[in-house]
């Protein structure tokens, strides 16, 4: 070593830093800023894999990102990404599946060969070990924290991902290997370079947890597509959006989780892009259903101008209802139709519009037109029994219809039926109340219509029809 | 069941809907679990949620359709025809072609579902494919002035005439 720090302190060397005993000089501040260095405590045992891609942007395009840890998340639940180009596996679990941990080490190398993207991996104790060693392109298989110092000295600084003011500064002491910063006084270290360089050293020789956040797939679906030349045409839309939805599906499998609404994005060369949402009636992640509601939106769309690409934008991702995992469907004898419903709902909205198709609940309610409401989310509540038993008629007009003065009484054949008037009186809390007299009348063509006098006013009105 | 009504309408009022509240209580009951929906399409007015408590029918599989167009209510219909959950869809149309009404027919027939459809009774004259055609009229005789006639037009394996019912 050419340099050693201006001023040495005592030999306090890396290999034994919980044992360093503090100096007395000034210097020891920093040391104090550290965290406390927490006596080694006993923890489960980890294992490291990392791997760094030679392609700096492996990880940039987030479809990219997650399709790599989805992959890597079948050798391990937990995957952690660093970016820009490095992923993390903690794979102590998963050994014993492989049989040694050489397998295990070439099955994940063996599936970013298949993706065709070179790259560096090893496996340690620590994931700063890990990751230093596959940066610096040795494919070790450290399994005992006690063989980390001697596999990490070789290695260069480089690997640290420290930055360029901290590697110049090591440069200067003549420091080029980890091993020769291992050996450097902790306080000197933490001094010139910052206590987070003296803690990352810690964090690779285990002597100090590095707790990192998992990789969680993306709680939504979402593909682009950009097509080679302008399409004009519904049908070749629909054509090219069947593998996206395919691969919808398959994501939503994958998950065990299905969505309720899906947007489509029809992006133009010159007008704002044409957003397409469609809600289905349930939960689902089968691909037909949603072939089917996309398909059927699509034909009634008049594409406002050529489109240039388009993206498929899954709604939140929801649990799967239990009885609608699709593998079952055919299984259950008496759910076929029970599964189907939804479906002819989703295909007839998809079509007329959401507003278009409803279920209808009676409401406890005097007044007429309150006595019940629409209701989109089907099947609807069963319903109420408690409604009365006075008649009422299967049409209810949506407004009161004012009738002329004649219209029951003067024309001869239209008249009053028995039994005479059901008041209704209510709703003065509100400031839309009611007096009315309700009646059964039969109006000339001998249609029997449900009446009503209004009490103030003494003006007749048509409100509903005995169908 | 599966087959195709029309019902040829004077005026609406005339309980040509009362008419068919048994069938339809009946299908929901025999029904129950298999195929329970019941569809209205384009009905002339808004269906009456505590009327059709007061008979006894099942609302949570009750669905009305409001398409914009005759051509999407045909459409409508047969999709929930066709589809082999709907005991009873009713439609309420102003017009149609015979090659619709045949659409319909065979979408009954392959869901296994009672189409009921409903039209003004100046169509009374064309001919339809339907199983059944019902005429219902004001009735005209002196004695029972105000009430509904029934009258059957068409029916498959079956005399046509007039039928004794008070709607």
């Amino acid at each position: 070593m050419k340099a050693r720090p201006a001023r040495p302190t005592t030999a306090d060397l890396f290999a034994a830093p919980t044992h360093a005993a503090p100096a007395d000089t000034g210097a020891v501040r920093s040391v104090e800023a550290l965290p406390p260095q927490a006596p080694v405590q006993p923890r489960a045992k980890q294992l490291w894999y990392a791997v760094v891609f030679a392609d700096l942007a492996a990880l940039e395009a987030s479809a990219q990102r997650e399709r790599l840890c989805l992959s890597a998340q079948s050798f391990t639940p937990w995957v952690s990404i660093e970016l820009p180009n490095a992923l993390l596996l903690e794979i102590q679990g998963s050994v014993h599946l492989f049989g040694s941990l050489q397998a295990l080490h070439a099955a994940i190398d063996a599936a970013w060969t298949r993706c065709a993207l070179p790259a560096h991996s090893a496996i340690a104790p620590t994931t700063l070990a890990a990751l230093w060693c596959a940066r610096a392109g040795r494919q070790v298989r450290i399994d005992e924290p006690r063989l980390l110092p001697g596999n990490l000295a070789e290695l260069p600084i480089g690997c640290t991902g420290w930055g360029g003011e901290w590697l110049q500064t090591l440069h200067a002491m003549g420091v080029t290997r980890l091993g020769e910063v291992l050996r450097l006084p902790r306080d000197g270290l933490a001094r010139r370079l910052s206590p987070a360089a003296v803690r990352d050293l810690d964090m690779a020789l285990a002597r100090q947890s590095a707790p990192r956040r998992a990789f969680v797939p993306r709680e939504r679906f979402r593909e682009r597509l950009d097509f080679e030349t302008e399409v004009e045409s519904v049908v070749y839309l629909q054509k090219a959006l069947e593998p996206v939805v395919e691969r919808c599906a398959c994501f939503l499998r994958r998950r065990q989780a299905g969505v309720q609404s899906l947007e489509l994005r029809l992006r133009h060369r010159v007008i704002a892009m044409t957003s397409i949402r469609v809600g289905l009636a349930g939960i689902t992640s089968d691909r037909c259903r949603l072939r089917d509601v996309l398909h059927e939106r699509l034909t009634r769309l008049e594409l406002p101008a050529a489109v240039r690409g388009m993206g498929l934008h899954s709604g939140m991702l929801l649990p799967l209802p239990a009885d609608s995992l699709d593998a079952f469907a055919g299984l259950r004898g008496d759910g076929r139709a029970g599964n189907r419903a939804p479906q002819l709902v989703e295909r007839l909205r998809a079509r007329l519009g959401a507003g278009a198709v409803y279920g209808i609940i009676p409401v406890p309610e005097h007044r007429p037109e309150c006595a019940w409401q629409r209701v989109h989310e089907l099947p609807g509540r069963s319903a109420d029994p408690q409604v009365g038993d006075m008649p009422r008629p299967i049409w209810l007009l949506e407004a009161p219809l004012l009738l002329a003065a004649d219209a029951l009484t003067l024309s001869g054949q239209g008249l009053i039926l028995a039994p005479g008037p059901e008041r209704i009186e209510s709703g003065w809390w509100d400031g839309r109340d009611v007096a009315r007299d309700y009646y059964r009348a039969r109006n000339p063509l001998g249609a029997h219509w449900w009446v009503f006098q209004e009490r103030h006013t003494r003006c007749w009105y048509l409100h509903g029809v005995f169908a | 069941m599966a087959s195709l009504i029309e019902v040829l309408l004077e005026t609406t009022g005339l309980g040509e809907v009362q008419l068919f509240l048994p069938a339809l209580l009946a299908c929901q009951q025999r029904a129950s679990g298999e195929n329970p929906w019941l569809v209205w399409i384009a009905p002339p007015h808004e269906p009456y949620a505590p009327a059709l408590a007061q008979q006894g029918i099942d609302l949570s599989h009750l669905l009305v359709v409001r398409p914009a167009t005759a051509i999407e209510a045909l459409w409508a219909a047969e999709q929930a025809l066709h589809s082999g959950v709907c005991a009873v869809v009713m439609l309420w149309l102003q017009g149609s072609d015979e090659r619709w009404l045949r659409r319909l027919k065979l979408a009954a027939e392959a869901g296994g579902a009672l189409g009921v459809l409903f039209r003004p009774d100046r169509h009374r004259f064309e001919s339809s494919p339907a199983n059944v055609r019902l005429l219902l009229t004001r009735g005209t005789s002196a004695d029972r002035v105000g009430e509904a006639s029934l009258e059957l037009i068409k029916v498959q394996g079956g005399r046509p005439g007039p039928i004794e019912c008070r709607p």
